[in-house]
């Protein structure tokens, strides 16, 4: 991942180290980060090693790509293997699995599925194929939702018809929720994602501390960005303060990008509830194209399954999501279940828990229960 | 022989020097030019030039690098096109021509580059550049009397002597980066503006030239910095990091 600058000054991490471990002192704490890319750049760095035990960080379902239940994977291979169609997705999504398979595995079939970078060559590539129908297997959070809404107003200004969506937009609010009202799991505070904060702003998650008395620190990318966050969160606690705070100024405003706003509000509108991979159906979670959009939403032009499928029952992911285990103590962690052979969808995506513990983290049981951080 | 003095402060930047030697070797190792700037000291940026491209040790082969001389505000202009992705921009002091430093060293990473800032003084604040190599000097006195020409020379043989491990030069992160996803990742890649068009603009990015979309951001003008996220600008990066 490439961000803005780096932040790596390994002096000033040691500082903000040494703050950490005298804020919290001998009390312990446990920070989840929502965001797929702080989970990367935790493990790539190995933030986890050099925090006092006593600071534990838990990873949430900040990975837009493992949070997309079986059963949508199945209709996008059912959309992508119905003759005339070139299905298109990011890259992220091509060995995520379904009940099914994957969508690699439909290319293998015969079906044209191609990789883009962006909506916008999608919607190019139905521009140079009148003749086809060509779909684009939306995902992501708010920071991905606008390139697809830009992409979905100018196919309707150019009236592209053979261009369609298969929306599977998700919001970062109501999972934040359903975590805080979560019986089994105990937090202290949140770091909130970064780049889809320079699209909504930091006045939503206002909700976190008001109603459930939690910080949350939205923070950027690099590894003294995390661990400043840390430390913005402890402070807050250790002064008896409780609110939303910015540590990635440099990026994020607390109004978002409001033009950002504007044209997902013209685009999309709330389903009614959506299904999230391991934390069931959570209401008003995921957007679906507005009904003036009707001609360009695939999931209304094209005959999709709607089968829900049941994760596999060995695979932990929904625990892992929750931040009420850790990714190895799931009973297929690198054993049947590995970035080349994934089971769950944590271990697809480089961002996913599973993954960059698998990576990066090499931390197993048993490394763990020499390190204190679990029992034997 | 050095002053005792300026030997115990090489020694604190012994990780910063070997951090700064072992990603320029892996850069040159790419194929990678070395772009020196020194706007108040251009003789500093001469010298780190030549010892790169001419190594007094026998056997040691010629580095690319290439010194240029030009004004405190101008070299963001005379840099742009000149460095090529996956090159090495080092620029030397700031002082009263800091605001310029600080304008090339935010923009390299969207021309690809990976810099590196030396000088003496108050050190620059955390992210300002990928390295910073740093004499603390309230004087500024170690630009002038050796200090820094003995570590620039010292980054100079402990990059040949990352060359002697091969084994260490391919594994740039570089590679790594690949595998990331776009929105797992919540990218947010650098671009610079190259040329404004009605509905988007020509950018550069590490990745190279590309068209992106700039509905969200509204107008933009060249040499603005934006934050692109798969093929869309979604903020402008005002005032830099």
């Amino acid at each position: 991942m490439k961000f803005v600058d780096e932040y790596r000054d390994p002096a000033a991490a040691r500082v903000l180290v040494a703050r950490i471990r005298e804020l919290a002192g001998e009390d312990s704490f446990k920070f989840m980060e929502v965001c797929g890319g702080h989970t990367h750049t935790i493990y790539r760095h190995g933030i986890e090693h050099v925090l006092p035990q006593n600071v534990e960080l838990v990873h949430g379902p900040g990975c837009p790509v493992c949070v997309i239940p079986m059963g949508r994977v199945d209709d996008a291979i059912a959309v992508a293997e119905t003759p005339g169609v070139i299905f298109t997705s990011f890259g992220d999504m091509m060995r995520v699995p379904g009940g099914h398979g994957n969508l690699l595995e439909a290319k293998a079939r015969g079906a044209d599925v191609r990789f883009v970078y962006s909506p916008l060559d999608a919607l190019r590539i139905a521009v140079e194929h009148p003749d086809r129908e060509v779909v684009f297997f939306a995902v992501g959070f708010e920071t991905t939702a606008p390139s697809t809404a830009v992409t979905l107003l100018r196919a309707r200004d150019a009236d592209v018809r053979n261009f369609s969506v298969f929306c599977n937009h998700v919001t970062i609010v109501p999972p934040l929720k359903a975590i805080l009202e979560s019986p089994d799991l105990r937090l202290d505070g949140f770091l909130g994602p970064g780049h889809v904060s320079t699209v909504v702003g930091n006045h939503p998650y206002r909700f976190v501390p008001a109603q459930y008395g939690k910080p949350l620190v939205t923070a950027g990318f690099e590894p003294l960005d995390i661990l400043q966050a840390i430390v913005m969160l402890l402070t807050q606690i250790r002064e008896g303060r409780c609110q939303v705070e910015n540590q990635y100024t440099r990026i994020v405003r607390d109004e978002g990008n409001p033009r950002a706003l504007k044209m997902l509000a013209e685009v999309f509108e709330l389903r009614p509830h959506f299904e999230w991979r391991g934390l069931g159906f959570i209401s008003q979670s995921a957007l679906k194209l507005r009904p003036e959009l009707a001609p360009w939403d695939a999931e209304l032009r094209f005959a999709v399954p709607g089968v829900r499928v049941a994760d596999p029952k060995a695979c932990q992911c929904g625990e892992v999501l929750k931040g009420v285990i850790k990714p190895w103590e799931c009973k297929v962690f690198g054993t049947a279940c590995t970035p080349e052979t994934p089971i769950g969808t944590c271990m697809v995506s480089s961002e996913g828990a599973c993954a960059a513990y698998y990576n990066f983290g090499r931390l197993h049981r048993e490394a763990a229960v020499t390190l204190g951080r679990a029992s034997a | 022989m050095a002053e005792p003095g300026a030997t115990q402060t090489l020694g604190s930047l012994a990780s910063d020097l070997a951090s700064t030697s072992l990603a320029m070797a892996r850069r040159f190792a790419a194929g990678a030019t070395l772009w020196c700037w020194s706007p108040e000291h251009p003789e500093h940026a001469q010298h780190v030039a030549v010892e790169f491209v001419h190594p007094v040790i026998v056997g040691k082969r010629a580095l690319p690098a290439v010194a240029i001389a030009t004004p405190g505000d101008g070299g963001a202009d005379q840099l742009r096109p000149l460095v090529a992705s996956g090159d090495v921009v080092l620029v030397g002091g700031g002082g009263a021509a800091a605001a310029g430093v600080s304008d090339v060293l935010r923009r390299a990473p969207a021309w690809g580059a990976t810099t590196v800032w030396m000088g003496a003084g108050g050190r620059p604040p955390a992210g300002a550049a990928d390295h910073v190599l740093w004499l603390a000097d309230e004087t500024e006195l170690a630009v002038h009397d050796g200090r820094l020409v003995l570590l620039y020379h010292l980054l100079w043989e402990l990059t040949h002597v990352c060359f002697e491990h091969p084994g260490l030069l391919g594994a740039d992160g570089a590679c790594e980066e690949a595998t990331t996803c776009i929105t797992c990742s919540d990218e947010g890649r650098l671009a610079e503006v190259l040329a404004p068009a009605s509905d988007g603009a020509t950018v550069r990015t590490a990745a190279g030239i590309e068209d992106i979309d700039t509905t969200m951001v509204g107008d933009v003008h060249r040499g603005d910095l934006l934050l692109v996220h798969a093929g869309t600008a979604i903020t402008l990066v005002e005032g830099g990091p």
